[in-house]
């Protein structure tokens, strides 16, 4: 049964955000005016030296995320279990990675352990961060079972406790039936915030194009679920590229966020994205992006794949619901480091 | 990080079959880094899917994922380790006949046993699926695969089976 661990205090509502690095105050100032009325918060920033072991690259503190976007990340992290979370350098990257977004969704937890979330999300604050973590059951049709969560930043990002679950599976057609969480930004006044679903899925790479024709079904189906939420996206490794999408290419209005490049580790296949209703899901802001962790954080090959053999993939929306905010537009530069 | 990567894969190979545990984990772990190039270890990771170590088992699941077709000359063995008592080994071995495709007509006789009377349903299943895979070649399976879906006792072995029966044709 997918469940929330006991939540963190809400933290408190931030009255005004810093200015991005890099960003001239007049340019700030803009951005202020066109989202006056947005707080989405970096409270967490504080500098502390980071705990643990040294950090591959450059660290310090959490660099502020920029605070006219909600970063939203898919990250499978290949066999993360009891031999990765035991590799102090290997947890290093991976609390980097998550460091860069308000939400990730992972796939292919795999461990006999309760513990390997709750440890990994405790080296992530170990910066002052405030990430928290929702967490399915173990789901495959053998005895090789695998766990879906979502990390996501308290500062920025509320968890609708009564919506954390597994999709339905009728049929038994997807090997390990995705998890689901609706999410919703931390502004003021909250009824501004951007709201959506999180479906998070691990195909399985033998059966794919059936997989993803269920997915697409579970997409329709999400869409319709609660009449009070049109945003639903679909991330995770797909183990296919959008020509490979079947029934999602037959929806008008389905788009995703990586195209045109490549998401493993060896640079050589399209695997992981986000897929969304482009005419619902108006605060996508076009842009999007995969976390090279070679070059990001400076590993050989080899280093990157004790990491994992996929890289994450990101999407950048806006953090107000689209229909309160025409004309969106990111004024912030959205890049992604080391943290 | 570690450089212990540097070994060669039939060093892996020999690891993988050690007595310590946690020797045998590194080497299914080094062989999933090393991704379609530990294709000469199929078979061993096919076996080490039924070892006592669920780090072993978690390592050999993921890199048995990646690597495609079996070599031909692994056919004959996979096609024991599909009928043998071992479920998570009979799974993948399973799943290793589909991806040979035609390639593995010699195994269709096995994996229609399998889809009849396997105890693992989910060995079962994957019996029914690699045998849509092979093909018009698995026409001797049509009767196991025709009982599967006329009993209709697990939704998906009956779907698989019937989109098997469909790929078959005849």
């Amino acid at each position: 049964m997918a469940k929330q661990p006991d939540s963190p205090p809400l933290a408190a509502m931030v009255p005004s955000a810093p200015a991005p690095p890099g960003q001239s105050m007049p340019g700030r100032w803009l951005a202020g005016v066109a989202l006056l009325l947005i707080a989405l918060g970096s409270v967490g920033a504080q500098a502390q030296a980071p705990a643990g072991p040294p950090p591959l690259a450059p660290a310090g503190a959490p660099a502020a995320k920029p605070w006219d976007a909600v970063l939203i990340a898919s990250f499978n992290i290949q066999v993360f279990g009891e031999s990765k979370i035991a590799k102090p350098q290997v947890v290093n990257v991976l609390t980097q990675v998550v460091r860069n977004f308000d939400v990730v969704a992972i796939q292919e937890v795999r461990a006999k352990s309760d513990g390997i979330i709750p440890q990994f999300v405790k080296a992530i604050n170990a910066d002052g961060s405030r990430y928290h973590y929702v967490i399915g059951p173990r789901l495959g049709r053998t005895v090789s079972k695998e766990q879906y969560t979502f990390i996501y930043d308290t500062n920025r990002i509320e968890v609708d406790a009564t919506s954390i679950g597994t999709v339905p599976n009728p049929g038994d057609r997807l090997h390990r039936p995705p998890l689901h969480t609706r999410f919703r930004t931390r502004i003021n006044p909250p009824q501004m915030a951007f709201t959506f679903w999180l479906v998070d899925i691990h195909t399985d790479p033998d059966e794919v194009p059936q997989e993803i024709d269920a997915l697409a079904d579970v997409f329709s189906s999400m869409l319709t679920l609660r009449p009070d939420e049109d945003d639903v996206i679909v991330l995770g490794d797909l183990n296919a590229g959008p020509p490979q999408f079947g029934r999602f290419k037959k929806m008008p209005n389905a788009g995703w966020a990586i195209s045109n490049a490549t998401t493993n580790t060896h640079r050589t296949k399209t695997y992981d994205n986000l897929i969304f209703d482009k005419t619902t899901t108006r605060e996508y802001l076009g842009r999007s992006g995969v976390l090279d962790l070679q070059s990001t954080y400076g590993l050989t090959l080899d280093q990157a794949l004790q990491v994992s053999d996929h890289n994450p993939v990101w999407a950048a929306f806006y953090p107000c619901e689209a229909q309160n905010l025409p004309g969106l537009q990111a004024t912030t530069g959205i890049a992604l480091a080391p943290r | 990080m570690s450089g212990s990567e540097s070994s060669s894969l039939p060093a892996l190979i020999a690891q993988l079959a050690s007595t310590n545990p946690d020797e045998r984990a590194e080497a299914a772990e080094l062989l999933c880094r090393a991704g379609t190039a530990a294709v000469a270890a199929t078979l061993p990771l096919v076996e080490a899917c039924g070892d006592d170590d669920s780090r072993v088992r978690e390592w050999a699941v993921a890199a048995l994922e990646e690597l495609g077709p079996p070599p031909a000359e692994i056919i004959d063995h996979l096609t024991e380790i599909a009928a043998g008592p071992e479920p998570l080994s009979a799974y993948w071995a399973a799943t290793l006949l589909g991806r040979a495709g035609r390639d593995a007509a010699a195994a269709v006789p096995a994996l229609a046993t399998c889809v009849a009377s396997a105890e693992d349903m989910a060995v079962r299943e994957r019996a029914a699926w690699a045998l849509g895979k092979i093909g018009p070649a698995a026409l001797s399976a049509r009767e196991a695969l025709q009982q599967a879906v006329a009993q209709g006792k697990d939704a998906r072995l009956a779907r698989l089976a019937t989109e098997a029966l469909a790929a078959i044709g005849g």
